[in-house]
């Protein structure tokens, strides 16, 4: 391996001027700087056209938006592991026994209750597979402003994917949801997983 | 522009891939070493993206966005071939021992160059084409790969040696 001078390392670093390089380290310098030029010239060749074209079939094949199923039907609610029996009292006596004797969803679905304690949060809301991570379809509630929010929605019995997005702009995988997986966009980041029974 | 797409705009991403296309054609062609499959590359990653263009946390970061989903393509289609099975047929022969750098036409220095590239690990290649070749900060670079900024600094000082004695074989 060739070591080179840590001093060239600066200058390709651009934390030091090049110019201050002796002479003896200066080759080093330019055939790397020389290399990444030569590699810089795009291919000539342009992926747009078939892209968008990719783009408009799955347009066409997309079904067409629809109201959520949750603002449509009435729901039963089913609490989920919750972290402190206080959190879990507090949910269930403002959402969950009031709206139980209610609600029905379809033989093939379930409800998924969330919560999740956001001190000072403005707004959360939950975005997921199952609302194509489309901010604005199901947004929490926190109506006595004690940072819990939460929220219900009748999904298909499966799993979903999903995260809390706080404030608009604060991206938060679920921290009592027990499941996760990778959000395959290779940066290690996960996405919290919900498993919906019938 | 994310917005105007995820408003149902679709064609506004055209103006994204625009955008975007040299930039990731170039980076997936060094990682790969081969035009056409740098192509397809990137062909399938904008359309993934377009596909998730939701889960993209931060639009104003939706070029690490981009080239983070291109470089795990690249991955995919280097772990399914190595390098060196890659043909460079195109590439001019080697240079007579005799000749010099300065005197090689500048396609010769460009296959040279790519020969070099070619002879280092897919990581190192990728660290010194973020860097080098598409300018990218190592915070950027951060963004794009997933790993620290004290290894993606590691990374690239090793990828420099690495490409600096390739060249200096090949010529």
């Amino acid at each position: 391996m060739t070591v080179i001078d840590p001093r060239v390392q600066e200058a390709l670093d651009g934390e030091r001027d090049p110019a201050t390089l002796p002479p003896e380290l200066r080759e080093d310098y330019a055939r790397l700087t020389g290399a990444a030029a030569l590699l810089g010239a795009a291919p000539a060749t342009s992926v747009a056209d078939r892209v968008m074209a990719q783009i408009r079939e799955i347009r066409r094949e997309a079904p067409a938006p629809r109201p959520p199923n949750w603002l449509l039907r009435p729901v039963t609610f089913r609490l989920r592991p919750v972290w402190t029996l206080a959190v879990a009292a507090a949910v269930a006596a403002v959402v969950f026994l009031p709206l139980r004797e209610s609600a029905t969803p379809g033989a093939e679905e379930g409800v998924a209750q969330f919560v999740g304690h956001f001190p000072g949060a403005r707004s959360v809301e939950v975005v997921g597979s199952f609302n194509d991570w489309q901010r604005g379809a199901l947004a929490l509630r926190d109506e006595d402003n004690d940072g819990i929010w939460h929220g219900a929605v009748v999904l298909p019995a499966g799993q979903h994917e999903y995260m809390f997005v706080v404030d608009g702009e604060r991206w938060v995988a679920d921290p009592l949801a027990g499941r996760y997986v990778d959000d395959g966009f290779g940066a290690g980041q996960q996405n919290a997983l919900l498993i919906v029974r019938p | 522009m994310v917005a105007q797409v995820l408003d149902g705009d679709a064609e506004a991403f055209g103006i994204i891939i625009r955008r975007y296309e040299p930039g990731l054609l170039r980076f997936a062609a060094r990682m790969l070493g081969s035009a056409d499959a740098a192509a397809d590359a990137v062909a399938e990653s904008l359309v993934r993206a377009y596909r998730h263009l939701a889960q993209c946390r931060d639009p104003e970061h939706l070029k690490s966005w981009l080239y983070r989903i291109t470089g795990n393509r690249c991955r995919s289609h280097i772990g399914r071939r190595h390098m060196s099975d890659i043909a460079l047929d195109d590439a001019p022969p080697l240079a007579d021992p005799v000749d010099t750098w300065a005197v090689l036409e500048r396609s010769e220095q460009v296959a040279l160059v790519e020969r070099a590239l070619a002879q280092l690990q897919p990581e190192k290649r990728e660290a010194f084409v973020l860097k080098h070749v598409e300018g990218l900060s190592y915070e950027e670079m951060a963004d794009v790969t997933g790993a620290r900024i004290p290894t993606l600094k590691m990374r690239v000082h090793r990828a420099r040696e690495a490409l600096l004695l390739a060249l200096k074989e090949l010529v």
